[in-house]
C-alpha cells in the first residue's frame, strides 16, 4: 500500500499549481487506489472527453474546407473529428469582413482597460492595505462591496446615462466600465497586506512619498497577483456582450464576440459555416492561452478572492 | 505618519524646508490626502458605473406618464403576463440549474483532486472552455444543436435513438441551454471548491481513517463542513451569473419557442431597445436587483446559521 502511494505521489509531483503541497504527502480524501483505478479513471476521462468535443471540433472545423464540415455526420463518421483535408481557406475568407478589425478592437479594449485598470486597482488597494486613514474599513466595504454589483444587471440604465453623457459609439464606452474591478481590487489588497510594513518605512526615512513607495516597492513584489489581476480584467474585457451591444452601433468599433454572432445570424441566410469556426477559433484561442500559460496566478488570485 | 508631522513643523525648520526642491515641497500632503488621491478613480467608478445607474433606473421606473411620480410601471408589468412568465421561467431555470451546476462542480473538484493517472488533463480540459467568451460558445453550440444536420443529432441517430428539436422544442430548450451553459461554467466554480479541497489539512484525514471511519464517512463528516466557506461563496456567484443569463438567450432562442425560455434580462433588454419602453424596462431593472439582493441575503444567512451548528 505504501509503495503505491509513492508511486502515485511521483505522478503527481509538478502537478497542477492549484495543486496544494499536502495533497502530495498521501492522505486525503483518496478512495482506495482500486476504486480509483478502475471506476474513478474511466468517469474522469468521460468527463474530460465531454468537455474537450466541442473544443476538438471547433479545431477541426475551423481548418477543414467548407464543404467537410457537415459531410461526416450522416451517416456518423469518425472523420467528424478527424482532419481530412487541411484548408485555412475559412480563415481568409474571414479577413475579408468586420471580423478582423472587431478582434483588433477586442484586443484594444482588453489591452487598454488591463493597464489603466491595474493602475487604478492597484492605486486603490495600496490606499487600502498600506495607508493609515480614519474610515478605512468603510471605503474598503463600499468599493468591493460597489464593484460586485452584476454589471449586467445594471448595463441597461448605464447604456442611457452614457447615450446623456454623449459617450456611445466610443472606445471609452466600451474600455471605462471594465477599469474598476472588485476583485482586482481585493486580491491585490489581501497581497499587499502580506508585504512587510518595514520596507515601506525604511523607504519614508530616506524620504520617499507614497507614490515612489508604491511603484519602487509594492508594485515589484506584486508581479504574481498583478499577473493574476491582470487576467481578471482581461476576462471581464473579453466576455462582455451585452454591454458592446447597448453602447457600440457603429460596425467599425465593435467587438469580436458581437461581430461573430451577427456573421452567424447571417449564417442561416447562406454564409459561410466554415467562418464561423475560424472566428471561433481565433475568439477562444487568445483567452485559453494565456489562460494556460497563467493559470497559476489565475487559480490563486480568484482562489483568494472567493475564499475570504 | 512621518507626513502629518511635516506639516506642523517648528518656525526654526521652516527655512531649511525653503531650500528643499519642489518634490519634497510637495511632500506634506498628508496621510489621509494621499488615501483620498489614491482611491478616487475607484470610488468614482464605483459611483458612476454601479451606483448611479441603479439609481437612474429606480428613479425612470418611478416616473409617471403623465408627469410625476407614481406606481403606474409597476401596476403594468405586475399585471402583464410576459412578464410573468419571464419571471417564471427564470426561477424556474435558476431553481435547475445552479442545484446542478454546483454538485457537478463539487463532484468534479472531488474526482479531480484524486490521484488519478494524467490528473492534470482532465482538470486543464474542465475549465479550458471558461475562457471562451459564453457569447461565442452559444454560436458553436447553436451548430452543434441543429435539428436536421447537427452533430448531437447525428450521434443520436447513429446509435438509434430518435432525433431531438432541442433548441426549437419548448420542453427541451431549458435543459438545453443548462447543457451548454454548464459546459462553460462548471470548470470555473470546480477551481474554487478544488482550491478548498486543497485547503483542508490532511491531519483531519488521518485523524479519521485512525477512528476507523470511511470514504463517505470522512467525506459528509470532514470534506463538506470544511468546504463551507468556498460553497457558499460558489452558491451565491453562481446564481448572480444564471440570473443573468443574456447571452445564450439572444443568440440561441430570442426567448422561444414560445416564451419558453424568455429569461428576464432578455425580456429587459427587448423592452429597452426592441418595444422602446425605457420606464418599464427600469422597473424590471429594479426587480432583477431586488431579487438578486434577497437571494443573496439568504444564502448569507443559510451560511451563518450553518456555522453556528
Amino acid at each position: 500500500m505504501s509503495t503505491a502511494r509513492k508511486a502515485d505521489g511521483d505522478l503527481e509531483k509538478g502537478a497542477d499549481p492549484a495543486d496544494d503541497s499536502n495533497r502530495v504527502r498521501g492522505v486525503g480524501l483518496d478512495a482506495p487506489r482500486g476504486v480509483r483505478r478502475w471506476v474513478l479513471l474511466p468517469i474522469a476521462v468521460l468527463s474530460g472527453i465531454f468537455f474537450a468535443l466541442p473544443l476538438i471540433w471547433i479545431v477541426v472545423s475551423a481548418f477543414r474546407p467548407e464543404r467537410d464540415i457537415f459531410r461526416y455526420l450522416s451517416p456518423l463518421d469518425p472523420r467528424v473529428l478527424i482532419p481530412t483535408d487541411w484548408s485555412v481557406a475559412s480563415f481568409t475568407a474571414l479577413t475579408d469582413g468586420p471580423f478582423p478589425r472587431a478582434v483588433f478592437n477586442s484586443l484594444l479594449v482588453a489591452g487598454v482597460t488591463v493597464v489603466g485598470g491595474l493602475i487604478v486597482c492597484a492605486m486603490a488597494a495600496y490606499a487600502l492595505a498600506a495607508i493609515d486613514f480614519p474610515g478605512r474599513q468603510v471605503v474598503f466595504t463600499v468599493v468591493v462591496l460597489g464593484f460586485l454589483v452584476p454589471f449586467d444587471a445594471i448595463a441597461i440604465p448605464l447604456g442611457e446615462l452614457f447615450l446623456d453623457w454623449g459617450l456611445r459609439n466610443s472606445y471609452s464606452a466600451l474600455i471605462l466600465p471594465g477599469i474598476g474591478n472588485g476583485l482586482a481590487v481585493f486580491a491585490l489588497r489581501q497581497f499587499f497586506l502580506a508585504i512587510p510594513k518595514e520596507l515601506s518605512d525604511a523607504a519614508k526615512v530616506d524620504g520617499a512619498g507614497p507614490m515612489t513607495i508604491l511603484f519602487r516597492i509594492y508594485l515589484p513584489l506584486a508581479r504574481p497577483a498583478l499577473v493574476g489581476a491582470g487576467l481578471l480584467l482581461f476576462v471581464f474585457q473579453w466576455q462582455a456582450y451585452l454591454w458592446p451591444l447597448i453602447v457600440i452601433s457603429d460596425a467599425n468599433l465593435q467587438v469580436g464576440p458581437v461581430v461573430l454572432a451577427q456573421l452567424q445570424g447571417q449564417a442561416e441566410y447562406g454564409f459561410d459555416p466554415g467562418q464561423i469556426f475560424a472566428g471561433t477559433f481565433i475568439l477562444a484561442v487568445i483567452p485559453v492561452v494565456l489562460l494556460l500559460r497563467f493559470q497559476r496566478h489565475f487559480v490563486r488570485s480568484i482562489a483568494a478572492s472567493g475564499i475570504d | 505618519m512621518s507626513d502629518a508631522a511635516t506639516t506642523d513643523q517648528p518656525a526654526a525648520f521652516a527655512d531649511r524646508r525653503r531650500d528643499q526642491s519642489s518634490r519634497r515641497r510637495l511632500r506634506p500632503l498628508s496621510q489621509r490626502a494621499w488615501a483620498a488621491l489614491l482611491l478616487a478613480p475607484a470610488v468614482i467608478a464605483v459611483i458612476l458605473f454601479r451606483l448611479v445607474p441603479f439609481m437612474q433606473a429606480a428613479i425612470s421606473s418611478f416616473e409617471d406618464p403623465d408627469g410625476g411620480y407614481s406606481l403606474a410601471t409597476y401596476e403594468f408589468m405586475f399585471t402583464s403576463p410576459d412578464f410573468l412568465n419571464s419571471l417564471r421561467v427564470t426561477l424556474w431555470f435558476n431553481l435547475l440549474i445552479n442545484p446542478f451546476q454546483i454538485l457537478v462542480a463539487l463532484a468534479l473538484a472531488v474526482l479531480l483532486t484524486q490521484k488519478l493517472p494524467a490528473g492534470r488533463l482532465w482538470r486543464t480540459l474542465a475549465y479550458a472552455p471558461t475562457a471562451i467568451p459564453i457569447a461565442v460558445s452559444a454560436i458553436v453550440w447553436r451548430v452543434a444543436y441543429r435539428p436536421d444536420d447537427g452533430p448531437i443529432n447525428a450521434v443520436l441517430e447513429a446509435i438509434g435513438l430518435p432525433t431531438q428539436g432541442f433548441l426549437i422544442d419548448q420542453g427541451q430548450v431549458i435543459p438545453s441551454l443548462i447543457v451548454m451553459a454548464s459546459w462553460v461554467g462548471v470548470g470555473y466554480w470546480m477551481i474554487f471548491l478544488i482550491a478548498g479541497l486543497n485547503d483542508i489539512p490532511s491531519e483531519y484525514y488521518e485523524a479519521a481513517a485512525i477512528d476507523g471511519a470511511g470514504w463517505w464517512r470522512s467525506f459528509f463528516h470532514i470534506t463538506l463542513p470544511l468546504l463551507r466557506r468556498p460553497l457558499a461563496f460558489v452558491l451565491i456567484a453562481d446564481t448572480v451569473v444564471n440570473f443573468l443569463t443574456f447571452a445564450p438567450i439572444q443568440i440561441l432562442t430570442s426567448g422561444g419557442p414560445n416564451g419558453a425560455s424568455d429569461v428576464i434580462m432578455w425580456s429587459t433588454y427587448e423592452q429597452a431597445y426592441r418595444f422602446g419602453d425605457y420606464p418599464l424596462a427600469a422597473a424590471q431593472v429594479v426587480v432583477i436587483m431586488a431579487i438578486l439582493l434577497v437571494i443573496v441575503t439568504v444564502q448569507f444567512g443559510m451560511l451563518r446559521t450553518g456555522e453556528k451548528v
